[in-house]
């Protein structure tokens, strides 16, 4: 191509030449994707089936919910390591409250609800641009207890066996946000390096997971209205299936923050230098600890999603799940020295994931070969990456 | 002012944390109080400290032999010291909990292996120390090990498979999900799969996935299997996670009754997914059993009586006919017969 570039070829030529290269810089995984696609339709019995396809957006819900958390994370420079436990840990919390009575259940509401009320005071906070400090811990804190208030009343109030579905799940997803909120502020306040935060969390959520339920497996085959969000469709019977459309929407929730909100604008100016976003008037710490109360709140949600699809709230799931997560964001091209990535991106990676592993299932590859594959995408991914940027 | 939130967060967590130790209080602190009594009150009780080593701590399975090692210690007047990796591949960590053991000079290790060569030379330490070795459920590559006591896995499995073929009407395709490629209980089972299998010629059997273990991913590996071989009429899952992720995928298809599943062991999921039809019948090992037999051998062991090197606890076909049977509801709920 250079060769007809220097013999000076026609305008229109050399446009088309740069067309060509920015698309396949752009769409570098895209392009993996549609190859891993058609190989795998065109030699795997059954691969192309419309219930494969279903079957794909089922197997990825929950690592993609992960990875899409992972993303705002890497994008702003760090790194969590404990979504996998928190996972775990959100989804035992669920499941022991649809379950038979536990002597927890206060407490776990109670956490949750702080969770909760955390979150819904971080959102407050990150709304206005530029608001004075005091108003934004005022928020926070009314926020919390307002939550607080709110989740331990519907506790109170019902007192049902089981506790009511909705109580449930925000009482897991609260937890998962607490978890996180705790990582951001181990970051932020206490300066810890986010490799040595989130590791520590990983192995408090795992044990604590455990601990709750003395490390069985909490079966929820009585709880039909929960378990029914999982095999349920939107619309009813023959639509998405809810894990996919949770999945749908909060990708498309999280690409309008990341893309469009000041927030969004901060993760990439923190993760590329955090000094100069500091400088430039950036609440660095603020939004530090809201991008790991997000990337917790999804994992909360992503143990949530598990759980209806599984059956049971396992204390042990979501094991390595993380560095899955991380896999994918990193295989769409986010860069784990922080500032680049993209939500599009991370579910292209997380797209890619899915497809590899069911069509080396349905092709009969062994687990230990997939691994090779999977080992060798990641790394390719980024090889190809650091090829076009040079 | 963002110490305020700080604190808040430490405290509700520390908080979280008390209570989590309150409830956890009487499960850990109500064996020590009863050694305390009986040290007091009858000197002879509590002569021994056995450590109880299973291959993970999630499911209701290690639960059970749990129950049983318990019971044996109550009976035989000997502290049970239960400690296990969380996940049954961590055979580093296995191997770390041994090695302590060792060094704090329990009287006997009872064990269940999470690699049947990795642990070899641990068992074989313990045993140049003199610390009887007794092996439950997963035993060693090796015989250095002084007793293995567990279900003979190729023989259970080979009957379950029987019982999935007859459940087909003897012709067809079927697939199992044994759990880890290379953990000796799984291989056994897929043997005995194989075995059945390959004595039935009208049977055919497609290509195994596993599920590592975990819940998720037996459940993909039940779809993926379903999707590559449209005509599957059974499954045969080698474990609780298997059992119960390949339920439910069964399930989300709305296959039930169609695809038939057999599977191994009894966890509460398992037991409903049987009663509501989604698995036809359980293969029911007795967990109680190995690790009361794994306790009592061992204080035999110390106390220098003989020791059989092999001990088979048996499995148990459960169906929705025999469900009812006294027996049978002895074994799917131990706890309940104690």
């Amino acid at each position: 191509m250079r060769a007809v570039q220097d013999n000076g070829p026609p305008a229109p030529f050399v446009q088309f030449v740069r067309a060509a290269r920015l698309v396949i810089d752009k769409a570098g995984p895209a392009a993996g994707l549609i190859i891993l696609y058609v190989y795998f339709g065109a030699t795997t019995k059954g691969f192309l089936s419309a219930g494969n396809h279903v079957n794909m957006g089922l197997q990825i819900a929950v690592v993609a919910l992960l990875a899409i958390g992972e993303t705002f994370v890497i994008v702003a420079g760090g790194i969590d390591l404990s979504v996998g436990s928190v996972l775990a840990l959100s989804g035992v919390t669920t499941a022991l409250l649809l379950a038979s009575p536990h002597p927890m259940r206060p407490a776990i509401v109670v956490v949750g609800g702080i969770g909760v009320g955390a979150l819904c005071g971080l959102t407050t906070a990150l709304l206005p641009r530029r608001t004075h400090p005091v108003p934004v811990v005022v928020a926070i804190v009314g926020s919390s207890v307002g939550a607080l208030l709110g989740l331990a009343t519907a506790w109170l109030l019902t007192r049902r066996d089981p506790v009511p579905v909705p109580v449930a799940i925000g009482a897991g997803i609260g937890v998962g946000t607490l978890c996180g909120l705790v990582n951001g502020l181990l970051v932020t306040q206490a300066d810890l390096p986010p490799f040595i935060a989130t590791l520590g969390m990983m192995g408090i959520c795992r044990g604590l997971a455990k601990i709750q339920t003395q490390a069985q497996n909490i079966d929820l085959s009585g709880a039909t209205s929960f378990m029914r969000l999982g095999s349920g469709r939107i619309p009813h019977g023959w639509g998405v299936p809810i894990p996919v459309a949770v999945l749908l929407a909060v990708a498309l929730i999280a690409f309008l923050v990341l893309r469009f909100t000041s927030f969004g604008r901060y993760c990439y100016a923190m993760g590329s230098n955090k000094e100069a976003a500091r400088l430039s008037g950036v609440n660095v710490k603020l939004h530090t600890t809201a991008v790991y109360a997000v990337c917790g709140l999804l994992a909360g949600l992503a143990g949530v999603v598990q759980t209806t699809r599984i059956s049971v709230g396992q204390p042990t799931g979501g094991a390595g799940y993380e560095l899955d997560g991380i896999a994918a964001a990193v295989i769409g091209g986010a860069s784990l020295m922080g500032g680049i990535g993209t939500i599009a991106g991370t579910m292209l990676g997380a797209l890619i994931m899915a497809v590899l592993r069911s069509g080396c299932d349905l092709k009969g590859l062994s687990l230990e070969w997939q691994e090779v594959v999977i080992g060798a995408a990641i790394i390719l991914a980024v090889l190809a990456d650091r090829i076009r940027q040079r | 002012m963002r110490r305020v939130l700080l604190l808040l967060c430490v405290g509700a967590l520390v908080g979280a944390l008390g209570c989590q130790k309150g409830t956890e209080a009487p499960t850990t602190a109500s064996p020590a109080v009863t050694g305390a009594k009986a040290g007091t009150a009858a000197p002879p009780e509590t002569k021994y400290t056995i450590a109880v080593v299973p291959k993970g701590t999630a499911y209701s399975f290690w639960g059970t032999v749990r129950a049983g090692a318990e019971a044996a210690g109550r009976e035989t007047g000997v502290k049970i010291d239960w400690k296990g990796p969380a996940e049954e591949t961590d055979v580093a960590r296995q191997i770390d909990i041994i090695e302590n053991f060792i060094t704090a000079r329990v009287d006997a290790i009872v064990m269940a292996a999470c690699d049947a060569k990795g642990l070899v030379p641990k068992v074989k330490q313990a045993m140049d120390a003199k610390i009887p070795v007794v092996t439950i459920d997963s035993g060693i590559a090796t015989d250095d090990a002084l007793s293995f006591v567990a279900t003979d896995n190729v023989k259970g499995a080979r009957q379950g498979t029987e019982k999935l073929i007859e459940l087909i009407g003897g012709t067809g395709e079927v697939g199992a999900i044994p759990f880890i490629h290379g953990a000796a209980t799984s291989d056994m089972r897929e043997q005995g799969f194989n075995e059945a299998v390959e004595a039935n010629p009208n049977v055919h059997a497609v290509k195994p996935l596993y599920s590592q273990g975990d819940v998720e991913k037996a459940m993909k590996a039940a779809e993926n299997m379903m999707t590559s071989n449209p005509d599957l009429k059974g499954i045969f899952a080698a474990n609780e996670p298997g059992a119960i992720g390949a339920a439910q995928a069964i399930k989300q298809r709305s296959l039930t009754g169609k695809i038939k599943l057999v599977a191994f062991d009894a966890a509460d999921a398992e037991i409903n997914a049987l009663k509501e039809g989604t698995i036809q019948a359980l293969v029911v090992q007795d967990p109680f059993k190995m690790g009361y037999q794994g306790v009592k051998l061992a204080v035999d062991a110390i106390e220098g009586r003989p020791v059989e090197k092999r001990v088979d606890t048996g499995v148990v076909l459960v169906t929705m006919d025999n469900f009812n049977d006294p027996e049978v509801q002895k074994l799917l709920y131990p706890e309940v017969s104690e």
